[in-house]
């Protein structure tokens, strides 16, 4: 009996000691970690000022008074600043015909600057090789060569053979949140793992070069960027170093819907010409989107007296005809938006009821970066840091919208406070300007004159004769 | 491996008669002694960790069913077509045509592959509207055969992953299934894109790891390979190869972890081994996409395509040995690796005999010199490889979704039964060799149901070595 009774007790002991083993094992490793990210910022000979986009517009020969005239005004209206970047080849005057080479060597300036620089940085802290890499993520929307740009980045680096690697392609502007939400998957299957994600996209293939309006917007938005972001599930790694916490991941695609699915995509215009068509009814795929996320992400993210107060003012409003709109900003500190456009930053910031201060981060990216596709998000997470926002415990929620349609969200937590300058070291106390107005506003107002297409028209033979211009405002 | 038994319910039949003793030993026994008290709990506290234990293990994933695209016949290239429709193209010149001539004599091809419309025009049509289409026409025909098959509704799919190597428009071909099918608004979508021909692999292994993460789910993997939009028009050889040996094919195949599949399914995934040798400079140039001198694009297969695979293939075995070779190859294998190392490198290295570990073998149709060489690395049978190579012959190589169909060939054949072990094997540009391993559950029976129904009879065919043609 007595020997039963030790039997047991060590039994008992060792039961307790694997259930407990196994649940803070469990609860150890499900956290995703940000240790670090970098965002690219291309040489200065790469700037995309609107005098050049003035030039690079003027060079195309299919467009007429119209279409300069809205392409001008969307160039001034768009909310982009004189220091956003762009391809080589069509700053080189090559943007008409862009060769496979051109292609690969923009994803080389852009993917393998990214990988120097971030293991660059942490080496700094802590020793990390690439052959500590374990899970390797790229997305790049528009260009997909064979081999894969996930496999260039391997063949330059030396990752090690059993690195489980994925390229995702064709995802859109939200491809980013899509790629944190597979390696959180991955790590949730895994112990210790390390991933690297490589998030950028394809500008000198998919130039437009017609006069179809929809399609000419992109080339006023897309701009070059792309970011590097080191995510771990090591608990020792990510406790130590890490900066960042994911808490939740919201994904919604609104592709049932046929006029979401085709509101924003690659086609090909009447002449056959390659560009990227985005319709009118991209804002509303967008809301409808951006709704079905949000009721999905607010219970889970809201203080429970949030919700109870949204639910009583809804049931209240009902009654009077009216939308109650939930405050996001009880449960959220900092808004990490997609900078899709000034439309787009807008529309989120009254539906959600967010001020200027809360906006500005996205702004300011989409004056000093463009849309930068995927990665932009990144760079509105370095804006905060770089003002020394980010303080430990505060949440961030980053939101983006790509073409499918999708709408991704994910909550983070700072683990840390926060105040390494990035991308922006350089421009950072410039920041917010005085003023976001176009300061070529006043020189294109000619665009609105009279004799305008005259103008237009002589500069056309001009070009024809072979004459030597600077732009349509040499004319003036 | 793991046990033949479904964890699940071994945890279900544990906690609950757990719970029932512990009631009725309360109400009927007289209150214990602490001495059986801790009898009692170690008991119950042993048994919950046992069951904790089960449940954390890795949730088997099934394969419910697939699918493979049933090509049509006014889509059939048969060797005298091709060589006419290449000769009338004027960017062809003679000698082109004749290395065209040539690589189909060889290339292990029949008379009924298929290439896609566009292709058939002169000259063929590239274009970005042209590849959708055709990627609607092969998807949507693969995916509604297996909804057919297996009862399914967009509205049930909890994921979707789709690779296809060489076309990626924006909106993404997932994006474009979930408008097809209507899929619901949480629906996870991934597509994958540029790995080549292993890519099929690649996107079982991405959904086994979400279906690790997410109970009672299932997925749908499509792998395909969109040729119109990248047919080369130049006089590069290394180029014109892909040309020859490239056809229309998709698969769609269904996985699932829930539990009531189990009934249902045919196979059930035992392991997914991933190798990637990128960072050999050989191995990433041997498969290139590039422009020719006049800027023509295409993809360029190098002289070294049978080493590189060669010396992939032998990681790939490396690391999948331990998992599924019987104890005495695993121990013959490790021997001879001691001795190269040990003793000198110039000792024989052994090759694993894998046919005790695999019944049936789905070696990817790359071409006739790639099933040439895999049979030798191996040590196969002719038998073993009868599947890739009919699959080569009837329907070309379809890149990532020939698995699928050298599976569905020996289905057809009526020599699956349950408990047969299947292994593919994926090669493609990176270069990567990726390895799946099943296990039938279900002996396949009843009326054929694939692509292999109306020529399976006529199978196996003896290929010859070189087809004569003028």
């Amino acid at each position: 009996m007595e020997f039963l009774a030790l039997f047991s007790t060590i039994i008992f002991l060792h039961a307790v000691l694997v259930l407990l083993y196994n649940l803070i094992d469990k609860w150890r490793h499900r956290n995703c970690y940000l240790l670090d990210y970098v965002c690219l910022k291309p040489s200065d000979e790469r700037k995309l000022p609107t005098n050049l986009c003035g030039e690079i517009v003027s060079r195309n020969s299919c467009l007429g008074l119209n279409e300069y005239k809205f392409l001008l005004k969307v160039i001034i209206s768009s909310g982009l600043g004189e220091s956003t970047y762009g391809p080589r080849n069509i700053i080189e005057g090559r943007e008409a015909s862009p060769t496979l080479s051109d292609s690969i060597s923009e994803m080389d300036e852009y993917l393998f600057p990214l990988v120097d620089s971030i293991f660059l940085r942490v080496n700094q802290s802590f020793h990390l090789s690439p052959s500590s890499i374990d899970i390797l993520v790229v997305n790049v929307s528009m260009f997909s060569p064979a081999p894969s740009l996930a496999a260039r980045v391997i063949n330059r680096y030396g990752f090690r053979e059993d690195i489980l690697v994925y390229n995702l392609s064709g995802m859109g502007c939200s491809a980013s949140l899509i790629s944190v939400d597979l390696i959180r998957n991955i790590f949730k299957s895994h112990k210790k793992k390390i991933a690297l994600l490589l998030s950028s996209e394809s500008i000198s293939p998919n130039w437009y070069n017609g006069n179809k309006r929809s399609m000419m917007l992109g080339n006023c938005l897309f701009r070059s960027g792309g970011c590097a972001a080191l995510l771990t599930n090591d608990p020792f790694l990510g406790g130590r170093h890490g900066k960042l916490q994911l808490r939740r991941l919201v994904r919604t695609h609104l592709g049932r819907s046929n006029e979401a699915h085709t509101c924003a995509c690659q086609k090909e215009d009447d002449e056959g010409r390659h560009g990227f068509h985005l319709s009118r009814e991209l804002p509303a795929a967008a809301a409808q989107a951006f709704f079905e996320n949000l009721r999905v992400l607010a219970p889970k993210i809201l203080p429970l007296t949030e919700i109870a107060r949204y639910l009583l003012a809804s049931v209240w409003k009902k009654k009077t005809t009216s939308m109650s709109t939930v405050n996001m900003k009880s449960g959220v500190e900092h808004f990490c938006l997609h900078t899709g456009g000034k439309a787009v930053i807008e529309g989120i910031g009254r539906s959600l009821g967010l001020d200027e201060k809360a906006l500005e981060p996205a702004r300011m990216t989409l004056h000093r970066f463009g849309n930068t596709s995927a990665s932009s998000v990144w760079y509105v997470l370095s804006y905060m840091e770089a003002k020394k926002r980010l303080r430990k415990g505060q949440r961030i929620l980053m939101m983006t919208f790509g073409s499918g349609f999708k709408c991704n969200s994910c909550l983070w937590v700072v683990m840390r406070d926060l105040d390494d300058c990035g991308v922006w070291e350089d421009c950072i106390k410039g920041y917010p300007p005085k003023t976001l107005v176009n300061p070529f506003f006043d020189k294109y107002g000619w665009i609105n004159d009279p004799n305008a297409e005259v103008l237009v028209q002589k500069f056309k033979d001009g070009m024809a004769r072979g004459e030597k211009r600077e732009s349509l405002t040499d004319l003036i | 491996m793991s046990p033949a038994f479904n964890h699940y319910k071994l945890a279900g039949i544990i906690l609950p008669s757990i719970a029932a003793t512990a009631i009725v030993a309360f109400f009927l026994l007289p209150f214990p002694t602490p001495k059986q008290t801790l009898i009692i709990l170690s008991t119950i506290v042993s048994a919950c960790a046992a069951a904790a234990f089960l449940l954390s293990r890795p949730q088997p994933v099934y394969l419910i069913d697939y699918a493979c695209l049933r090509p049509l016949r006014t889509c059939r290239v048969p060797f005298a077509t091709f060589m006419e429709h290449a000769r009338l193209c004027d960017f062809f010149d003679e000698k082109s045509v004749q290395f065209q001539m040539r690589i189909l004599e060889r290339s292990g091809l029949g008379e009924e592959t298929c290439l896609p419309p566009p292709n058939h025009y002169l000259p063929p049509l590239r274009s970005l509207e042209g590849g959708r289409a055709e990627a609607e026409l092969v998807v949507f025909s693969a995916v509604d055969e297996l909804f057919a098959k297996t009862g399914m509704e967009g509205k049930d799919v909890d994921a979707v992953v789709v690779n296809c190597s060489l076309f990626a428009p924006t909106p993404s071909m997932a994006d474009m299934v979930v408008n097809k099918y209507k899929m619901r608004g949480d629906v996870r979508a991934y597509n994958l894109s540029g790995m080549g021909c292993s890519a099929g692999i690649i996107a079982l292994d991405l959904a086994r790891q979400l279906l690790q993460v997410h109970s009672k789910s299932n997925a749908l993997i499509i792998s395909t390979e969109i040729l119109s939009p990248n047919y080369y028009a130049g006089k590069t050889r290394p180029m014109l190869l892909p040309n020859c040996l490239f056809r229309m094919g998709a698969s769609a195949s269904l996985l699932s972890n829930h539990p009531a599949s189990r009934r249902l399914s045919k196979y059930r995934l035992l392991h997914v081994i991933r190798t990637h040798r990128g960072s050999d400079d050989r191995s990433f140039h041997c498969v290139n996409q590039q422009e020719d001198s006049f800027g023509q694009v295409g993809i360029s297969l190098s002289k070294d395509l049978m080493a590189v695979a060669a010396d992939s293939l032998r990681s790939n075995i490396t690391a999948i040995g331990p998992l599924v070779l019987p104890a005495t190859e695993q121990l013959r294998f490790l021997l001879a690796l001691i001795a190269r190392r040990a003793l000198s490198s110039s000792w024989p290295p052994y090759i694993p005999d894998f046919r005790k570990a695999f019944d049936h073998f789905c070696i990817h149709a790359g071409g006739r010199a790639v099933i040439d060489e895999l049979q030798r690395s191996l040590r196969l049978k002719p038998g073993d490889v009868e599947a890739s190579r009919m699959t080569l012959h009837r329907f070309g190589n379809t890149s990532s979704s020939s698995l699928w169909y050298e599976l569905a060939y020996v289905e057809a054949k009526r020599r699956m039964r349950k408990g047969d072990r299947v292994w593919m094997i994926g090669f493609g540009s990176g270069f990567k060799c990726n390895s799946a391993v099943w296990r039938c559950v279900r002996t396949v029976d009843g009326p054929p149901n694939g692509p292999w129904d109306d020529c399976v009879d006529r199978y196996p065919v003896e290929v010859p070595e070189v087809v004569t043609f003028s």
